[in-house]
C-alpha cells in the first residue's frame, strides 16, 4: 500500500539519515516527491510504498525526529469553473491530471502531492487547493 | 445542388438532416462526398478557446442630470467611452485598475459577471458641457438595467493557429500558455476537425464556401451574426479569422467564461459555432475534414520576435494524443525529443457547441440564412517600427582573455580599455565564464589569484539576432549590467553593457 505523507524535520535531526533509514529498517520504499531544507529545519514530501506494519513503523520511527502529516485532499477541483481545456495537464509533476475519453479533464486526487503548480496555471481558477 | 431556401423549408417540416461536423467524417468516409451531400442538409461546428480580440458596447442610459462619460469604470475596470455620451466599449484584456488586481479581474471578468446577471460597481468621471452637467457618476448596475450590451469581436475564431514551445533555458510566459524550458512542453489551441473556418474553407480558392457577411452564427450561446472579416485576417496562408456581434443579454457562462493566462493577461474564453449548409458535394468533403488532415507549424516562441522559428510541423490528431517526437536540432545537433502536449482551448466545450447548435435546428429554434456578401480577402501587414538588434550595435574586435591570465592583468585590461566586463574564453574563443571589475575587487579583498576561481562560471549571454529590448529585460531579470555577445557556436563577438543600451534608448527617444 502507499501513503504520502508531508514530514517536518526539527533543525536538531536535519542531519540524520531518517529516510534511509526506515527504507533499511522498515523495508518501504520511499520517493521523495519535495524536499527543501532550511538551516534549522527541513520539509519533506514522502510517498512511502509498503506493507501496512512497514508503514506503521516507518510513521512512527519519522516521529521521533519530526512531525507527520498525513496528505488528505489538498486541491478540488470546481467543476462548474472547469472548462476541460487541459492546459494544466503536462505542468502536474505527477500526472495525476488527464484527458478523458470524452476529452474532459480529470484529477486523480489520491496521486496528487499538493503542489498547487495546476492552480497556478489554471486560466479560469477552477482549482481551490486547501493550505495545511 | 441544394438551397439555403430548401434546406430551411425542411428544418421548418422537421425533415432536415443535420449532424456535427465530427459525425459528417464517417459518412462522408462510407457514402462519398456525392451521397452524403443529398443526405445530410447542414453541417454544425464549434470551438471554444481563449479569443482575446473581444468585448462588449453597452449603453447605460441617460442619468439626471446627464453626464458625458470621459473616464469609465467597471468593478475597476476602465471601459473606452470616447464613443457617446453613455456608450463604452469594454475590452477583454483590459487589466483592473487595480494593480494589486491587475489581471486577475480584467475586461473579460466583467462580461462574464455582467452575463451571469452578477451586480457591477459602474463609476464615470465627466467633462461638464451644457447638455452635460453632471461630473460624476457612481452606482450599482446589473445587465438588465443596461439598454444594450452588444458583444462585438473584431477577431474571432481563428482557421488555423500554431502551437508553441521554448528552447530557452528559462519558461515562459505566453498567450499560449506557461512553456517550460528546453522543449519541456508544446502547447496547442483550437478545435480541429470541429472548427467553423477549417469546415468551410475551400483549398483551391482560397475563400469560404458558404458562411459571409450576415451569416447567423452560435455566439456565446446566443444567435448572432458574422460582421465580417476579422482583423488580420488571411485566409491565404490559412489563417482566417472573423469579426462578430450577438446580444450579450442573450449569451451564457458557459459559453462565455473570463479567464486570466498566467503572467499573460485577461482573456474572454468564447464560443463560437457555425452551421454550414450542404448544397453540393464539394461543400460535403470540406465538412469531412479531420484532425490529421490540418496541418499545425511547431514555433519556437522561446525567440521572442514576430516571426518565430518553425521547428517543424504536425497536426492536431498527434497533438491530441499528448505528446510528440520530434527531431530538434539543440545547438546544432540533431537530437530525438519526445514532448509533452497539451491544449490550452476546450475540445470538450466545442464539442457541446456544435451539438447544442444542432439541436437549435432540429428544434427549429434557428434557421439558416444567405449571406450578403462573402469575407475580403486580404493580407496582413507588418507594423513598420524597426527592430533594434544587439548586431547593430555590436563593437569590435571583443576584447577577451583566456583563463591563464592572472588577476592583475585582467584588472589592466579592464583599466586600460575602459571596461567593465570581461568574457573568458577557451582556444577557440568560446565563452567559459565573465568577469567584472567587482569580482576584481573581491579577489584582492579574499587573496585569490587565479581567473578560473573568480570568474561567473554560469553567464547570461545574449545572441546578434536579439532586439536589444529583450537584452534589457535578461539584465534587470538577472540583475546584472552586461551580457557577451555569442554566436550559435559560443563564440564571443563582443560585450554589450547597460550603458549601451541606455545610450541607445536615449537616442530613440
Ligand atoms: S496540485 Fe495539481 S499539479 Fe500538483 S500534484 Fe496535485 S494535481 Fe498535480
Ligand atoms: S487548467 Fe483549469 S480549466 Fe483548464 S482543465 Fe485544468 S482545471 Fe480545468
Amino acid at each position: 500500500m502507499k501513503k504520502r505523507i508531508f514530514y517536518w524535520i526539527s533543525g536538531r535531526n536535519v542531519k540524520k539519515p531518517v529516510v534511509s533509514d526506515i527504507i533499511k529498517t522498515y523495508d518501504v520504499d520511499v520517493t521523495i516527491l519535495k524536499a527543501k531544507m532550511e538551516p534549522s529545519e527541513g520539509f519533506l514530501t514522502l510517498e512511502l510504498n509498503g506493507n501496512e506494519d512497514s508503514l506503521v513503523n516507518s510513521v512512527e520511527y519519522l516521529k521521533e525526529y519530526g512531525e507527520v502529516e498525513d496528505i488528505s485532499q489538498p486541491i478540488q477541483k470546481k467543476e462548474e469553473k472547469c472548462i476541460d481545456c487541459g492546459a494544466c495537464i503536462v505542468h502536474c509533476p505527477v500526472g495525476a491530471i488527464k484527458f478523458e475519453e470524452d476529452f474532459s479533464v480529470t484529477f486523480d486526487i489520491d496521486e496528487c502531492i499538493g503542489c498547487k503548480t495546476c492552480a497556478k496555471i489554471c486560466p479560469t481558477k477552477a482549482i481551490i487547493v486547501y493550505d495545511l | 445542388m441544394k438551397t439555403i431556401k430548401q434546406i430551411n423549408e425542411k428544418i421548418k417540416n422537421g425533415d432536415a438532416v443535420i449532424v456535427t461536423a465530427e459525425e459528417m467524417i464517417s459518412i462522408v468516409e462510407e457514402e462519398g462526398a456525392e451521397k452524403a451531400s443529398e443526405i445530410v442538409d447542414v453541417v454544425t461546428t464549434g470551438t471554444f478557446g481563449a479569443m482575446c480580440s473581444s468585448g462588449v458596447f453597452l449603453n447605460f442610459g441617460h442619468s439626471d442630470p446627464p453626464i458625458k462619460m470621459m473616464k469609465t469604470y467597471l468593478n475597476g475596470v476602465e471601459a473606452y467611452s470616447g464613443v457617446a455620451a453613455v456608450d463604452a466599449y469594454l475590452g477583454a484584456t483590459q487589466a483592473n485598475s487595480d494593480d494589486d488586481i491587475s489581471i486577475d479581474y480584467g475586461g473579460a471578468h466583467v462580461i462574464e459577471d455582467l452575463v451571469a446577471g452578477k451586480e457591477i460597481e459602474l463609476e464615470a468621471e465627466g467633462y461638464t458641457t451644457d447638455c452635460y452637467p453632471r461630473k460624476r457618476v457612481s452606482t450599482i448596475i446589473t445587465i438588465d438595467d443596461l439598454n444594450q450590451a452588444m458583444l462585438f469581436n473584431p477577431r474571432n475564431c481563428y482557421q488555423s493557429y500554431n502551437s508553441a514551445t521554448n528552447s530557452r533555458d528559462e519558461k515562459l510566459y505566453t498567450y499560449m500558455g506557461k512553456l517550460l524550458p528546453e522543449f519541456g512542453n508544446l502547447n496547442y489551441s483550437g478545435a480541429g476537425q470541429l472548427n467553423p473556418m477549417q469546415n468551410d474553407f475551400n483549398t483551391t480558392t482560397k475563400t469560404y464556401n458558404t458562411f459571409g457577411v450576415g451569416t447567423k452564427i452560435f455566439a456565446g450561446g446566443a444567435q448572432g451574426y458574422i460582421a465580417g472579416e476579422g482583423t488580420q485576417h488571411s485566409p491565404a496562408s490559412g489563417f482566417g479569422t472573423l469579426a462578430i456581434q450577438g446580444n450579450l443579454k442573450e449569451m451564457d457562462t458557459k459559453f462565455i467564461r473570463g479567464a486570466t493566462i498566467p503572467k499573460y493577461g485577461s482573456t474572454l474564453f468564447m464560443g463560437i459555432g457555425i452551421p454550414i449548409p450542404v448544397l453540393n458535394s464539394e461543400i460535403a468533403q470540406t465538412c469531412a475534414i479531420r484532425d490529421e488532415d490540418i496541418k499545425v507549424p511547431i514555433l519556437d516562441y522561446g525567440i521572442q520576435r514576430r516571426d518565430k522559428p518553425t521547428l517543424g510541423v504536425t497536426n492536431y490528431k498527434d497533438l491530441r494524443t499528448g505528446k510528440l517526437s520530434m527531431e530538434l536540432d539543440i545547438n546544432g545537433e540533431k537530437v530525438d525529443k519526445c514532448i509533452r502536449t497539451t491544449s490550452v482551448s476546450s475540445y470538450k466545450t466545442s464539442r457541446e457547441i456544435a451539438g447544442e447548435l444542432k439541436d437549435w435546428i432540429v428544434n427549429k429554434e434557428f434557421f439558416l440564412t444567405e449571406r450578403v456578401a462573402e469575407l475580403n480577402t486580404c493580407a496582413p501587414k507588418s507594423m513598420k517600427a524597426d527592430a533594434k538588434l544587439v548586431r547593430d550595435i555590436i563593437k569590435r574586435p571583443p576584447i577577451v582573455a583566456k583563463a591563464t591570465i592572472s588577476v592583475p592583468e585582467a584588472s589592466k585590461i579592464l583599466i586600460e580599455k575602459n571596461i567593465n566586463h570581461l568574457p573568458i574564453v577557451d582556444e577557440n574563443n568560446c565563452i567559459m565564464g565573465i568577469i567584472t571589475s567587482w569580482d576584481i575587487a573581491k579577489a584582492m579583498a579574499q587573496s585569490k589569484t587565479t581567473i578560473s576561481d573568480i570568474m561567473t562560471k554560469y553567464v547570461v549571454w545574449a545572441s546578434p539576432d536579439e532586439p536589444i529590448e529583450m537584452v534589457a529585460k535578461k539584465m534587470s531579470a538577472n540583475n546584472i549590467s552586461g551580457l557577451p555577445i555569442v554566436d550559435n557556436n559560443k563564440k564571443v563577438l563582443g560585450v554589450i553593457s547597460a550603458e549601451d543600451i541606455s545610450k541607445l534608448i536615449g537616442h530613440y527617444i
